[in-house]
């Protein structure tokens, strides 16, 4: 337990610059992954050729699966090392939960209520924005959160390849045979998840009031 | 909005819930599958588990063990490989997962047990036999002939255009110069980063630590200038790579040797007679080339270690 301590007060420069990698490489990951796949997920529900939904799926499911970061070993002549591929790798693996639950949670948006929209004459824009938007936020939210906490524990593998962050505290831990660096790796990625679920949590919250309003707003008029 | 469960994954909130009567049988099926696991584990455990670190040199040496002691004995020998650092290694045996490995006599300076510090080879190598033995209960059996060291390491082009002999001449574009090293050495106290900076004056612009393995395409593909490397590895042949001598002799030994739980000795004293023709026997030339075999020509560590014993006339059999 003491060297525990005698480690974050020795090292605590080291260990807030992994703590910000970490947060740098997760963040840019998510929110790349959540700028592109939000937008095609939309896309994929006004698609109607079944088959290229079908492809998008595969394709995304594939990034999923393939351990892209240890792809990167291969690839170091292509895309190099440190941070920029190992954000590239995060972005694939994030894309797959983000898209499965916007294209669910427009589906999910009941019929009778576009319907009613159509009726009222939104276009296919604002049945988007002030409807399903809306609606499938709770859907969307729940898969951005899910793929954060995902992101956060897999970047500890971006230390393979220079990206630093808390795997290197823990890679190197482990090759000096310092358990208090493993731990404090460890323990840094798990607050790191749920300091970062429960931001998104209250930006959550804060997104549906502020729709309700513009909704109730939308209905005053 | 609140009458959706937000926890759930979408597209779940019907069929994704489990049925609770079906809990019920879930721990006896647990339990049922650890004991036939358990049980059919026990019938076919090998008497001997050699673990390796992550690089090729102790798998291929590895392979050299079993097949020596498989020849020879009538124990059965399994490999773990890939523990990801020697210290992970030490633990396993500490545990006795694992019987066996080779470590470097330079595995003292990673905060195992107190040492003098000193960084002659021959004290090095007593220190960690003594150490082992009276800490771990380890028998650090002697040299097998060669060492991996850390090497500082650059492109060919690169040294020949600046003039890079030793390490102390790329102090002056220290600055600039971009390194990629293992994750394990700015950590290392005595002959990490902070102490070569110490030794050596010097400090470089930026330090990617990655795996070992990957730095050698990283330096080869001018994604950095200059790298750590291990002195054994192959892929300094291969990737026109250039070391630079240790003009401050800074770095301490790393002589590799054999290492086994002092009980299973005691056990199976034959092991040490069967692994003994290797000790001494292979030199920093042959290694590196047994590495080249695997790294860059792509063999198997096995095919490798068993066309090396049989070559040198090791194998009975």
């Amino acid at each position: 337990m003491n060297a525990f301590w005698s480690f974050i007060t020795d090292r605590y420069p080291d260990i807030l610059r992994a703590l910000q990698e970490h947060l740098v490489l997760s963040f840019s990951a998510v929110l790349l992954g959540t700028v592109i796949a939000v937008p095609i997920g939309i896309l994929l529900v006004y698609n109607r050729v079944g088959w290229m939904n079908s492809i998008v799926f595969f394709i995304t499911n594939l990034f999923q699966t393939v351990p892209s970061l240890a792809l990167l070993a291969i690839l170091i002549p292509l895309l190099g090392i440190g941070m920029k591929p190992a954000i590239l790798a995060l972005f694939l693996y994030s894309l797959m939960p983000i898209l499965r639950n916007t294209y669910d949670g427009f589906h999910s948006v009941d019929k009778g209520v576009l319907n009613s929209a159509r009726g009222m004459g939104y276009s296919t824009a604002q049945t988007i924005l002030r409807i399903q938007l809306p609606l499938s936020l709770p859907y969307i939210m729940s898969g951005v959160r899910i793929t954060t906490v995902y992101i956060i524990s897999w970047a500890t593998l971006a230390s393979l390849i220079g990206a630093g962050g808390l795997g290197q505290l823990i890679v190197s831990g482990l090759g000096v045979n310092k358990p208090e660096m493993i731990f404090i790796g460890g323990i840094g990625a798990i607050l790191l998840a749920l300091v970062a679920d429960g931001l998104l949590g209250l930006l959550e919250g804060w997104l549906s009031k502020h729709y309700h309003q513009t909704q109730t707003r939308d209905a005053a008029i | 909005m609140s009458h959706i469960n937000r926890r759930q994954r979408a597209g779940r909130n019907k069929e994704g819930v489990m049925n609770l009567k079906k809990l019920k049988w879930t721990p006896l099926f647990i339990c049922m599958i650890a004991f036939a696991a358990f049980t059919s584990a026990c019938g076919i455990q090998s008497e001997i588990t050699i673990g390796t670190q992550t690089y090729t040199e102790t798998k291929i040496i590895a392979e050299m063990y079993k097949a020596l002691i498989e020849d020879q004995t009538d124990l059965k020998v399994d490999i773990i490989p890939d523990l990801a650092s020697s210290s992970l290694v030490i633990n396993a045996m500490k545990r006795n997962d694992v019987q066996m490995a080779t470590l470097y006599t330079g595995e003292i300076f990673n905060n195992h047990f107190p040492i003098s510090g000193t960084k002659d080879r021959d004290k090095v190598l007593k220190e960690a036999q003594d150490g082992f033995q009276e800490h771990f209960g380890f028998t650090w059996m002697n040299p097998l002939g060669f060492e991996n060291t850390y090497a500082f390491t650059v492109r060919k082009d690169l040294a020949e255009a600046n003039g890079y002999t030793k390490i102390s001449d790329v102090k002056k574009d220290m600055g600039t110069m971009k390194l990629g090293v293992d994750t394990t050495w700015l950590e290392r106290s005595t002959d990490g980063y902070p102490a070569f900076s110490k030794a050596y004056g010097i400090k470089f612009g930026q330090v990617f630590p990655m795996e070992i393995s990957l730095v050698y395409s990283a330096v080869a593909n001018e994604q950095v200038d200059i790298v750590l490397a291990y002195s054994t590895d192959s892929r300094l042949k291969a990737y026109q790579l250039q070391t630079l001598q240790d003009d401050q002799q800074f770095f301490p030994p790393y002589d590799a040797s054999p290492v086994l739980r002092s009980d299973l000795l005691k056990k199976h004293p034959e092991i040490q007679d069967t692994i003994a023709p290797l000790i001494g026997h292979l030199d920093a030339d042959t290694m590196i080339s047994l590495n080249y075999q695997v790294d860059i020509e792509k063999k198997s560590e096995r095919e490798v270690a068993i066309a090396y014993l049989k070559e040198q006339g090791l194998l009975k059999s």
